[in-house]
């Protein structure tokens, strides 16, 4: 199948709420849409998410690499069709990844900083690819990665806020019945916020920390002691990254299982946490990981190594990413937490007609509608977006 | 603080916001553009389309001592009561004279009928319908609080900046009259059914804080987002 064009939204959809954390404080969703058009006219969307602090990616940089290195490499190509069984899906995955360049060619390339991995730029179009052809078999991705559970159980996030304001969340999470809460910590306050949002909400719900790098060794293993008595689940990505003997020696300081988030972004970076030792769990981000293919790769190798994982989400994700989390979570053997698919929680507008936010206690269907799932509303991509872009295999240029 | 004057509170704080919020302020001293001003106009409509169906809803789940209260708002958005204006022909009246044609008005009304649409689609967050009854009859009760105070200004503002007529606005008078005591009763229907559902002030609270987090009137009206500030708890105030 032929990539004859695609379009490329930057989106600036506002916030519900603002979202903080130690890093950013943000007020919209900054995704990157991606829509391809086959030959047959199938259309697919993928989305990216770009984070200078996680990848070194930008929305600029990202928009670059996916017009000017992604694009050319994509209409080269003609893909491969889905393979009628789960057997080969892992295969066909990977070589639909494979297609996507890993550096920028030359051209346009040379004020651009390098990140540490284009993941978030290949994300964008290794779903719009993944989606536009499982569309036009009329298969639907858990046809290729079949669900191992029917419904998958999300997480609530409480913001870097003040307590006051994060006892106000953790109650609105306790009404809503999550069972999972991860609490974003900055190293000020820590303490009272954690016990006044365990008063809140009782002895039941998970919770774990997310520090985002805020800490040093030093000061995360102190405050790992502090929180103890909280029956703290897990402590996501305390330290900024770094060496993996660092997190080790974090981890051999605490009983609360360490967690890396955004010290694990490629196959290497998990394999070099594993040989140290370095935590127990991995954060799975599809935007961070390069997509898919890699994340699986990632997961298998957390799975050998009997390192739990958690599929997390990007901040302001609209539901094609959250469809991909979705997917993944559920296909899974073992998945311990679960983020994402916060919809309209977080977003004034989704951009998906049927929306993929959670319910009650947190839990959503495995999706089972063709491709990823999601009935994109492209008058909503076109709206939303501040910079949009069309790419036709006649002219690169962007119009 | 009673649970009466906390629910007063949070509807208050809303009608102020939305009276100093900066489109409403320019709607009323005629700074919008007939564009932004008919789309404030189909933005309200799609709101109250469906007011009897919504009315109808809170009916099925209200209290024996709200259930009177509910069907004659019900019977009078419907038109069947001694006065017999159907609401809805009135905010038809309204588009009709804003000069939005057949074909735009139906536009509105499916608009209108998505939203009860997503109102069956979408995830309940609730665990039961007692906390999503709660959630939409504050919402619709606080509507009527608004409006009880401002829609005879905002009826004022279209007829002198849009240019519309007074017979074109009735749904606004009509409104400022009617909801005087539309607001006063639907607070006891909001304090009677919190009673008759035993639901502890920890629970209203929240689900007060998780209704109004943004302004209500703005996002419907203006189809934007205002964040509440904070308001008071029961247990703060004792």
């Amino acid at each position: 199948m032929k990539i004859v064009a695609a379009t490329v939204f930057a989106l600036q959809i506002p916030f519900v709420e603002a979202f903080a954390h130690s890093v950013r404080n943000r007020a919209y969703s900054d995704s990157i849409v991606v829509r391809v058009e086959a030959a047959d006219g199938t259309i697919g969307y993928g989305e990216a998410v770009a984070r200078p602090y996680v990848t070194g990616e930008t929305v600029e940089s990202c928009v670059e690499f996916m017009v000017n290195t992604l694009w050319p490499a994509v209409q080269q190509q003609d893909y491969p069709t889905p393979p009628a069984d789960a057997e080969a899906a892992i295969s066909w995955l990977h070589q639909v990844a494979m297609t996507l360049p890993k550096t920028p060619v030359a051209t346009g390339s040379e004020r651009m900083a390098i990140p540490i991995a284009w993941h978030a730029a290949r994300t964008g179009w290794e779903l719009a690819l993944i989606d536009c052809l499982l569309k036009a078999e009329g298969h639907s991705l858990g046809h290729l990665l079949p669900p191992k559970r029917s419904t998958v159980t999300y997480s609530g996030v409480i913001t870097a806020s003040n307590v006051e304001q994060a006892v106000k969340v953790a109650k609105r999470f306790k009404q809503f019945g999550l069972s999972h809460l991860k609490v974003k910590v900055t190293g000020t306050d820590d303490r009272d916020r954690i016990a006044a949002i365990r008063a809140a909400v009782g002895p039941e719900p998970l919770i774990r920390l997310d520090g985002n790098g805020a800490y040093t060794v030093e000061s995360a293993i102190a405050t790992c002691q502090d929180l103890t008595e909280f029956a703290i689940a897990s402590a996501e990505q305390l330290i900024p990254r770094g060496l993996p003997t660092d997190y080790a020696r974090l981890q051999a300081a605490t009983a609360i299982p360490q967690m890396a988030d955004e010290s694990l972004i490629t196959l290497a970076d998990a394999e070099a946490l594993i040989a140290a030792q370095a935590c127990q769990g991995f954060n799975l981000r599809l935007s961070k990981c390069g997509g898919l293919a890699s994340t699986i790769s990632i997961a298998q190798l957390a799975a050998a190594a009997n390192v739990f994982v958690q599929v997390g989400c990007q901040v302001g994700e609209t539901a094609i990413l959250s469809a991909a989390g979705r997917h993944l979570a559920a296909w899974l053997p073992e998945v311990r937490f679960v983020e994402g698919s916060y919809g309209k929680l977080l977003l004034t507008q989704d951009v998906s007609r049927t929306p993929i936010q959670f319910g009650h206690r947190g839990q959503a269907p495995a999706l089972t509608k063709p491709g990823l799932g999601v009935d994109v509303q492209d008058e909503v991509l076109a709206a939303q977006a501040h910079q949009t872009l069309r790419l036709e295999t006649a002219s690169m240029a962007p119009s | 603080m009673t649970v009466r004057s906390l629910i007063e509170t949070y509807y208050n704080a809303q009608t102020q916001e939305f009276s100093e919020f900066s489109k409403t302020q320019q709607l009323e001293s005629g700074q919008l553009s007939v564009t932004e001003i008919d789309q404030f106009i189909r933005n309200l409509c799609r709101s109250h389309l469906k007011s009897p169906q919504i009315l109808a809803f809170l009916y099925a789940i209200a209290p024996p001592t709200a259930a009177d209260t509910l069907q004659h708002n019900l019977l009078e958005e419907m038109g069947l009561d001694e006065a017999g204006i159907r609401h809805p022909d009135l905010l038809y009246q309204l588009m009709a004279a804003a000069g939005l044609s057949a074909q735009q008005q139906a536009t509105v009304a499916a608009a209108a009928q998505d939203q009860l649409r997503s109102l069956c689609t979408d995830p309940l967050m609730f665990g039961t319908i007692k906390e999503l009854g709660l959630s939409v009859l504050l919402e619709v009760t606080c509507f009527e609080w608004m409006l009880a105070r401002l829609s005879s200004r905002l009826g004022q503002a279209l007829q002198v900046h849009r240019g519309l007529s007074e017979a074109a606005l009735t749904w606004f008078y009509h409104h400022s009259e009617v909801d005087i005591r539309h607001a006063e009763e639907g607070v006891d229907a909001v304090v009677n059914y919190v009673s008759y559902y035993d639901i502890d002030a920890d629970e209203l609270e929240t689900i007060l804080d998780i209704t109004f987090r943004e302004n209500v009137f703005v996002r419907r009206y203006f189809d934007t987002n205002v964040l509440t500030s904070a308001l008071p708890t029961l247990e703060a105030a004792q």
